[in-house]
This record gives C-alpha cells, sequence and structure tokens, in this order.
C-alpha cells in the first residue's frame, strides 16, 4: 500500500476495493440521519417519514421558507462573524500556549496543563450564571464581544496543540537557535509551519464548536440584530409543544454547510504531508 | 549530521516559508481588527438613551403575532418604546434565572403558571394589588398569581387539557361519533373499541413518564374523582385518599386499551389517524391543521367518573405577565401589562397562536369563538379546570407525583403503594420548610 | 529528549518568550475563567438562590453532605459511569480504526473523511431530536428491525434500553470527531520510520505495534482525556430526548444539577455537585495522564 502522500499517483482501484468493501456500509449508516434530514427538508409533502420523503415530490418550499423569515440571512452573518473571529483567535493563542506546554518551557509544566484541561472540568449550566454576572459588569452584554472574548482562548485547543508539539521532533528547534534565531521567529518560522496539521483541527474543531453554540448565545445576547444561527432557528421552529420539523431540517442542512466547508477546506492541511519530506 | 544537513542548503526557517512573513503579520493584523471591531461595537451598542422610554419586554410568542399588538400600544402610548425579545421555550428558564441573578431584569416578562410558584416566593416580582383592581372582575386565572390577597402578575392567555378524539376511528369502531365519552367507563369502552380494530389502531394514548407532562395528564383524572394534594392551607398532604387510587387504578388500565407514549408521539400518532382518543391541549389544533388537515377529529370535556359523581376536570395553566420588582420602568410595564391584557388582544394573541386561550371571562362569547367550537371548547374546560397550588416547593412535590405515578405505569409498584408513597414524600417535603 | 544535550538558555528559547506566550491564557482566565470558578466555588458552600432576593448564607458543608447522601445523585453518578465505561472504549477504538483506514491514499478518500465526519457536523440539540424521531416507536429503527424479524423494544421508554439507546448515538456521532484527531496525529508520524521498517522486513500488523500506536500516545492521551470530559457532562441529549427518565435512568449528574439549578433555583447545591463532578474528572484525567505516558526517544 502506497504511503506517501505527496509523490503516489493515484492507487489502483484494486486496494482500495478492498476499503470500500467495509468502509462503505459504515459510512452509509452514519450517513442515514444526516440522508432523512435532509430529506425531510426536501419533501413538504412527506412530513417525517424518511420514505415517503424519499419516494414524494421533491421542491424547495421549506427552504423558501426559511429564507423568507425575518433574520435568517442576519443570523447567518452573525454566526460567520462571531466564529470567524473565534477561531482566528483559538488558533493563534492555541498555537502560543501549546507550543509553550508542549516543550516544557515553564517550570511544573504538567500542573499547568492540568489546570488549563481542568477549566473544561466544571458544566457551563453552573458556570452560565457567574460569567453572566462578569459579562453584566463589563458591561458586555448583548454584544459581539460577549459572543467571542469569553471563547477567544480556547483549553481544548491548548490541549490538542501541545500533545501534538509533544510529538514533533525538536532537532529544528534546536538548529534554527544554535544558527543563533531569536525565539520569535524559530517559533514563526520553524515551528508555525510544522503546527499546520493540528491547527487546521483546532480550526476545524473550534468552527464547529462555536458555529452550533447555543447556550451562550442565548443567554448572553438579547436582541435579534445580534442573534445567531441556532438560537434563532431554535425560536423560528419550536414552539412549547412542537417543533416545526420542515423547516429546522432545512435551517440544519444549511447550517451545516460552512461546517462541511471548513472542513473541506482544512482537511487537506492536515494531510498536507509536510513533514514527509521537510526534514530531509 | 546536523552540520551535513546545514551543508544541504535545508535552512527551511530562512527560507520562503509556507507562512511567510507577510502572511503572518496579515493574519495578526485582522485579528486586531478584529478584536477592536468587536469592542467598538460592544461600546457603541451602549447607546445613550433616547428621550422615549423604553419598555423591554421579554416574550415567547414569535414576532409577527405579537409586533403588531406592540405597535398599536406605541400608537396609543407616544412617550413609550417596547423592545420586545423573544425567548425560546426550552431554554427561556435560564435565561430568566441569569436575568434576575444577575438584576439585569426585562421591565415586563411573560412567565408560565409552572414558574410562578417559585417566583412568587422569590420575593422578586413587583405588588400590583394596587394597580390591577379594576380588572379583576374580568378575567380569570388570577389564583396562578396570587398569594394570599396580593397580586404579582395579569393573567394574560389560559392553557388546558382536554380530551381528543377521532371521528373516523370511532366510526370504524362503531361507536357514535357526535356522542364523545362523557364517563371513564364510557371512555375506557370507546378505547377498547378502538383498540380492538387492530392494525396500528391505539384506543386511547396514555401518557409515558414524561417530566412536566404526566402530572398534567395524569390528575384531571384524580381532581375530577374528587381527590386533591393539599390541604387548602398549603400546610398539610391529602394525597393519600382513595379517590386518588381509584384514579390512578383508572389510569393505569387504559393501558391495556390504548398505547404508552411520550407527548409529541402521542400527538403525531393522533395526527395521522392511529389513536382514537387522547388528553392533549389546544396546540394540537394548529398542528392538525397544518400537518393532517384533512384528519376527522372532536374535542370533549375530559370524563368525569361518572354522571352523579365527580366534574369534568382538567389542569389549568397559562401565562402570565410580571414585572420585576428591579425593573426600571414600572409604570410601562403595567400600562403594556393592562394593554395586553384587554380582550381584544388577548383575543388576537389567541387567534394568532390557537395554542392558548383568552383569560378574558367571557372570551367564548365572542365571533371568533362562536365560530371555532373546538377553541371553545377548551374555554368551557377552563371554567373547571383545577390550579396547581402555590406552594413554594411545588416544583419538588410535583416531581414527587410524577415520579411515582411513573413506577406505578412501569409496573414497579401497585396504584395504593404508588399514592401512599407519594403521600409521604409530599408531606416530607413540606415539613422541611 | 535531546534536552539533555543542550542546557543553555539560548537552546531552549528565553523564558520571557514562554510567559509570553502564556499570557494569553493566564489574561482570558483571568477576566473569564476565574470568577467563574471561584463563584461557583464560594456558591457550594452557601444556599445562594439566583431568584431569591437577599443575600445567601453559609452553610458550611451542607451541599455536599446533602449530595453525598441523596440517591437521586449517586443514581445519576451510576448511569454517568455507565455512560462513560460504555462510550470511550468504542468510540476511542471506532475512531482511531476509521483513521487508519482513511489515512492512506485510496480512491474515494476524501468521501470516506467528508461522510465519517458528517455526523459531528450536525449540532447536537438537532442530531437528538432526529434520534428522538429514529427511535420512536414506528420510527424508522423499529420499521427496519420488524422487517428482519424482530420485534424492537420501545428504545426510549424502557428504562433499560433508554441510555444505552443514547450511548449509541453518542458513540456513532463522536467517532469521526475523534477520526480527525488521530488523523492529524497519524500524519505527525515520520514517513521515514515506515520505510526503515519496511526495509527490515517488517509486516504491517509490526509497524502499527511498533511505530504507529507509541507515536499515537500523545494524540491518544489527548482523545481519551477529552473525551472523558465530555461523556461526564453528557447533558443536552437526555435533556432533549428523554428528560432525565424513565424511571431516572437517564439521569445524567449534569442533568440533575441543571434540574436543581433551574427548575428548583438552587444553584448553592447545583455548584457542589458541579464540583463533585469535577473533582471526579479530574482525577480521572490525572490517572490518564500517568498511565498514558507519551513515547520517549527510544521510540526513534
Amino acid at each position: 500500500m502506497s504511503a506517501a502522500g505527496a509523490q503516489s499517483l493515484r492507487p489502483a482501484w484494486g486496494p482500495s476495493l478492498g476499503r470500500w468493501l467495509w468502509l462503505g456500509p459504515l459510512l452509509l449508516s452514519m450517513l442515514v440521519p444526516f440522508a432523512w434530514m435532509v430529506a425531510i427538508s426536501l419533501a413538504p409533502a412527506a412530513g417525517t417519514s424518511f420514505l415517503r420523503a424519499l419516494a414524494g415530490p421533491w421542491n424547495l418550499d421549506h427552504y423558501v421558507a426559511l429564507f423568507a423569515a425575518a433574520g435568517v440571512g442576519r443570523y447567518l452573518v452573525n454566526s460567520a462573524l462571531v466564529a470567524f473571529a473565534v477561531v482566528s483567535l483559538n488558533v493563534a493563542t492555541a498555537a502560543m500556549v501549546g507550543y509553550i506546554l508542549g516543550r516544557r518551557r515553564v517550570p511544573g509544566e504538567r500542573w499547568w496543563t492540568l489546570g488549563i484541561v481542568a477549566t473544561l472540568m466544571l458544566p457551563k449550566q453552573v458556570l452560565m450564571i457567574p460569567l453572566y454576572l462578569v459579562l453584566a459588569r463589563m458591561h458586555l452584554l448583548d454584544t459581539y464581544a460577549a459572543l467571542v472574548l469569553p471563547f477567544a482562548v480556547d483549553a481544548f485547543s491548548i490541549f490538542l496543540v501541545r500533545q501534538f508539539v509533544i510529538g514533533l521532533p525538536i532537532e529544528l528547534e534546536e538548529a534554527a537557535r544554535v544558527d543563533g534565531a531569536s525565539d520569535w521567529l524559530v517559533f514563526r518560522r520553524v515551528v508555525l509551519p510544522l503546527l499546520k496539521p493540528v491547527l487546521a483541527v483546532v480550526a476545524i474543531q473550534s468552527f464547529l464548536a462555536n458555529w452550533n453554540s447555543f447556550l451562550f448565545p442565548l443567554i448572553f445576547v438579547d436582541s435579534d440584530r445580534l442573534r445567531t444561527l441556532p438560537v434563532g432557528l431554535a425560536l423560528l421552529s419550536q414552539t412549547e409543544h412542537s417543533v416545526d420539523w420542515g423547516f429546522l431540517m432545512a435551517g440544519s442542512t444549511v447550517a451545516s454547510l460552512p461546517v462541511l466547508a471548513v472542513f473541506l477546506a482544512f482537511q487537506r492541511q492536515i494531510l498536507s504531508g509536510l513533514l514527509a519530506g521537510a526534514e530531509k | 549530521m546536523t552540520r551535513a544537513r546545514r551543508r544541504n542548503g535545508a535552512r527551511p526557517w530562512l527560507a520562503a516559508g509556507i507562512l511567510d512573513a507577510r502572511l503572518l503579520a496579515g493574519l495578526l493584523a485582522g485579528l486586531l481588527a478584529g478584536l477592536l471591531a468587536v469592542l467598538l461595537v460592544g461600546v457603541l451598542a451602549c447607546a445613550p438613551a433616547s428621550k422615549t422610554r423604553t419598555i423591554v419586554f421579554w416574550q415567547f410568542w414569535a414576532a409577527d403575532v405579537v409586533t403588531p399588538l406592540l405597535a398599536e400600544f406605541e400608537r396609543e402610548h407616544p412617550g413609550w418604546k417596547v423592545q420586545m425579545e423573544q425567548l425560546t421555550w426550552q431554554s427561556g428558564r435560564e435565561k430568566i434565572t441569569a436575568a434576575v441573578a444577575s438584576g439585569k431584569v426585562p421591565d415586563l416578562c411573560e412567565l408560565g403558571s409552572t414558574w410562578m410558584p417559585r417566583m412568587l416566593a422569590s420575593g422578586q416580582l413587583t405588588d400590583w394589588s394596587g394597580g390591577v383592581g379594576d380588572l379583576r372582575p374580568q378575567l380569570r386565572g388570577w389564583e396562578l398569581c396570587s398569594t394570599g390577597d396580593r397580586v404579582f402578575g395579569i393573567p394574560w392567555v389560559m392553557g388546558t387539557r382536554a380530551l381528543f378524539y377521532n371521528k373516523a376511528l370511532f366510526a370504524r369502531a362503531g361507536l357514535d361519533s357526535t356522542r364523545p365519552p362523557e364517563t371513564w367507563e364510557e371512555l375506557h369502552q370507546a378505547a377498547a373499541a378502538i383498540q380492538q380494530l387492530g392494525g396500528d389502531a391505539r384506543g386511547f394514548g396514555v401518557q409515558a413518564g414524561e417530566r412536566y407532562v404526566l402530572f398534567k395528564k395524569f390528575m384531571p383524572f384524580a381532581w375530577g374523582n374528587g381527590g386533591r394534594i393539599l390541604s387548602d392551607d398549603l400546610a398539610t398532604s391529602a394525597f393519600d385518599s382513595p379517590q386518588n387510587v381509584d384514579a390512578l387504578v383508572y389510569y393505569l388500565s387504559l393501558r391495556k386499551v390504548g398505547m404508552l407514549e411520550r407527548q409529541d408521539m402521542l400527538d403525531r400518532a393522533f395526527r395521522e389517524g392511529r389513536l382514537g382518543l387522547q388528553i392533549s391541549g389546544a396546540w394540537l389544533f394548529r398542528s392538525i391543521a397544518k400537518e393532517a388537515p384533512g384528519l376527522r377529529y372532536g374535542v370533549a370535556l375530559v370524563p368525569r367518573p361518572d354522571r352523579e359523581r365527580g366534574f369534568h376536570a382538567s389542569f389549568a395553566g397559562g401565562e402570565v405577565l410580571v414585572s420585576f420588582a428591579a425593573a426600571k420602568e414600572k409604570e410601562g410595564a403595567l400600562a403594556l401589562a393592562r394593554f395586553l391584557a384587554r380582550p381584544e388582544n388577548a383575543q388576537a394573541l389567541a387567534a394568532a397562536a390557537q395554542s392558548v386561550q383568552p383569560a378574558t371571562i367571557g372570551a367564548d362569547t365572542s365571533a371568533y369563538y362562536r365560530e371555532r367550537p373546538n377553541e371553545r371548547l377548551m374555554i368551557e374546560q377552563f371554567e373547571t379546570a383545577v390550579p396547581t397550588p402555590n406552594h413554594p416547593a411545588w416544583d419538588d412535590l410535583e416531581a414527587v407525583i410524577e415520579d411515582e405515578v411513573e413506577q406505578a405505569l412501569y409496573d414497579r409498584k401497585s396504584a395504593a403503594q404508588a399514592v401512599a408513597d407519594a403521600h409521604r414524600r409530599i408531606a416530607e417535603r413540606i415539613a422541611k420548610r | 529528549m535531546s534536552a539533555t544535550i543542550h542546557r543553555s538558555g539560548a537552546a531552549h528559547g528565553s523564558r520571557a518568550t514562554a510567559w509570553a506566550f502564556l499570557s494569553p491564557w493566564v489574561i482570558a482566565f483571568g477576566l473569564f475563567g476565574l470568577f467563574p470558578f471561584a463563584f461557583s466555588l464560594a456558591a457550594s458552600f452557601t444556599d445562594y438562590s439566583p431568584i431569591r432576593a437577599g443575600g445567601a448564607s453559609f452553610v458550611g458543608l451542607a451541599n455536599y453532605a446533602r449530595a453525598l447522601s441523596d440517591p437521586a445523585f449517586w443514581s445519576a453518578l451510576g448511569n454517568t459511569a455507565f455512560f462513560v465505561v460504555g462510550t470511550i472504549p468504542f468510540t476511542t477504538t471506532l475512531a482511531l480504526a476509521l483513521a487508519l483506514a482513511v489515512q492512506p491514499a485510496f480512491r474515494g478518500r476524501t468521501l470516506f473523511r467528508v461522510g465519517f465526519f458528517v455526523p459531528s457536523v450536525v449540532s447536537v440539540v438537532v442530531l437528538s431530536l432526529v434520534f428522538k424521531g429514529l427511535y420512536a416507536s414506528n420510527g424508522a429503527l423499529d420499521g427496519v428491525l420488524r422487517a428482519l424479524g424482530l420485534t424492537p423494544p420501545a428504545w426510549l421508554l424502557d428504562p433499560r434500553t433508554a441510555l444505552p439507546a443514547i450511548m449509541a448515538m453518542d458513540v456513532w456521532s463522536a467517532s469521526g470527531y475523534y477520526m480527525i484527531i488521530f488523523l492529524a496525529g497519524l500524519e505527525a508520524i515520520p514517513r521515514e520510520l515506515y520505510d526503515a521498517a519496511r526495509l527490515e522486513g517488517a509486516s504491517r500488523r509490526a509497524q502499527l505495534a511498533h511505530i504507529t500506536l507509541p507515536l499515537l500516545r500523545p494524540t491518544l492521551l489527548f482523545v481519551l482525556v477529552v473525551n472523558t470530559v465530555r461523556s461526564l457532562q453528557i447533558f443536552a441529549e437526555v435533556f432533549v430526548m428523554t428528560r432525565g427518565g424513565p424511571l431516572h435512568s437517564t439521569t445524567t449528574v449534569v442533568y440533575y444539577l441543571y434540574e436543581e439549578a433551574f427548575y428548583r433555583f438552587n444553584l448553592g447545591y447545583a455548584s457542589a455537585v458541579a464540583y463533585l463532578l469535577f473533582l471526579i474528572t479530574l482525577a480521572l484525567a490525572w490517572v490518564q495522564m500517568k498511565t498514558v505516558r507519551p513515547a520517549g526517544p527510544e521510540a526513534r
């Protein structure tokens, strides 16, 4: 089986077929609920029945209703703005903090890491009210800042980068330092390129977490003009006792497209094969 | 080895790397700009107050339902503007809790009747006893927002539960579809007849143990049979009674002539014409009209034990308008609340939402309801509906009752045992306060 | 590592830079993390209720004592433990298997990568709603099982199957997500190690055992710790699908404290429960960090 990514030709179908045999059914089963979502959103006449949705007439009525609903465009823009800001900040800070931890450059680094990871261990249902109080005191409630700043530095991403850095060979950095490169130059020129695969993962997972985030945007923002997509969709499709399935599924399908797009864009970075040839 | 590498010119950190200096600088600049923009918008959002006074109103209904009413209010009261924020049903609790905790409360807020006991006990609501005295004869539901003789809110719209039945299934089972069951016996017989049709037809939809819902489906039978939960002074438990035990025995017996499911699945089964009878609420009108417009169904009062005994009891709930003690625009809040509670406005909301009815006494005589017998029946049902006791620990008591009834539903204990255990736990809970 | 050879500060990089790079986290935590954690800790020793006017009074360890003596808490803890033990091995193994399967180049690789990731893309609330519909009687899953001649249980209504049903959904949706993380870890392993091993005649299985898995240990530790932390806090799925029922069989610790916090407004007690969970999570993470040590230089 060919291993090197960059140099190999498109692999033959023979070995690929073996993989398809066992991965194929698994993939289908994984896709079924998503297929259900999309099918329901495209077949208004079928209600919530998958089979009838597959058979019945397909049209874009639910999508038309979705975009005709006041605010959906704005919710999309808000979600996009906030996600972009949060992801950029997450990637930058995770690279910096994760690198320092991974290279054990502070005393008691193990404890620092445990402490940073520990901030993930208190459920947000309990953190929510004091955090609300903090934001209220800072006069940040009902602003974009409330949706971005508390989430700018993410322990999950830092931990991810740290683990990755631990596995990185240190020789390149040492060589650069021996050559006289400054700390910052080493980080920028040597380390960051090597971090591309993990930073791509950080970008993907950070975008995903933020894009679908519901509780904090719900609590910290009141105004409709700042509302993000998950909250907006819930407001538009869910009443006390029922769910407007077609609308919600159309909205969720639309909401999942940017995530898939980000994933597609970044997943190639994960497999850039950079390390394959860079050292020699 | 290292020297050899260097001689080969492998100095990637000096070569034009993938992340070249310009790109990195650009990224950082973008980040900084983003941060600044965020902070700037945040600061600008705190614009100085304009000359008109703003009433912040939090409520649950869709914007297109409520906004026309608010526009009308602003026309009548030129000095005031209403800033409406819509809450989600599932997570409105968290938002209101955070707001109350921080003191950043809305001026006027809609609260569900199930939240009222705790809110009333919290001391955070504005006392409106003086401001709504004249409205008392005009609205019903005051017990939902009062403690003693002090009033802390205005009832806005009411919601209750009634018996929905499928006329087509009735006809197929040989039952008279113009005569829905009025007594427990008739209900059981009708459900049995439909159950016997076989296929995927089921008689009565028994509510499975769903928190905050089971209570509203079981207690009508208990109340209708003369059972109660607490004594009048709310000081002792009155749950262990033969009436409650008989009601639970009856409710359990309905499992054999029906299906056990959660509310949304029962509603779906009813819409799809598979379920003959169930206790449900007015939201079903809208979803049937939308998803199963051809369904032939009817609504009736919740059956009572028999023609001589008991009454057609149901659950009394609704939405109440309250203001918080920490609110800024108290005067405006009261004015807006009074405006919204006017018969025509409450009617407008009820007509648009369809899942509730106005709290106005005599609403059923309006032209709108004369044309809609099903919705009018909800108002009639409300007249014999029972509100839950306004005990501060009500949530715990409701949880106890649901817990015990659920255990009986799953055959973990007998009805008599469940009622006795519930009585004991209710008494323990009351004693703690 | 090579740290033993170079000891000079210049080769390590300066301390000043280290602290400077650490500062974003410190600042962010100082602003947005410290107060919530401290407040919750303080609240756990009081009878704080967010809606009650007037302050809260100190109750010492009463909240903790109440939690530890409440059968409902232990039941929730038991459900949560069952959830964690019953999902993490499966999620981790499946994610790793998928990553190994889609890492080498083969036709359609990207399709599989995207496809396996798709379940994670949908928000957890919507996913839970979808599964609630799938698990319903007369739902799609029941239809398939009946077609196979089996009688399906009442998944979410049966106390014995409700929690496993939610667990299955969790494994299903989380595997693709952790697959991506394993993929990044796999990519970091230098190719020449595999090349050298193949030249020496090592089989694929030996390569897996002696190169891949040891070098994946940091990634594996990450997946284990993060998955444990998240599984111990499982809430949204329960909230949407079962509300903690039937018969409290799906009540997890966070669901238990949610009800305390937002239905009974006992935030003091809920904070105590949260900190108990915090201690358990911390202990588990510490154990995991100690046992899954990253491979040293000898692996190279």
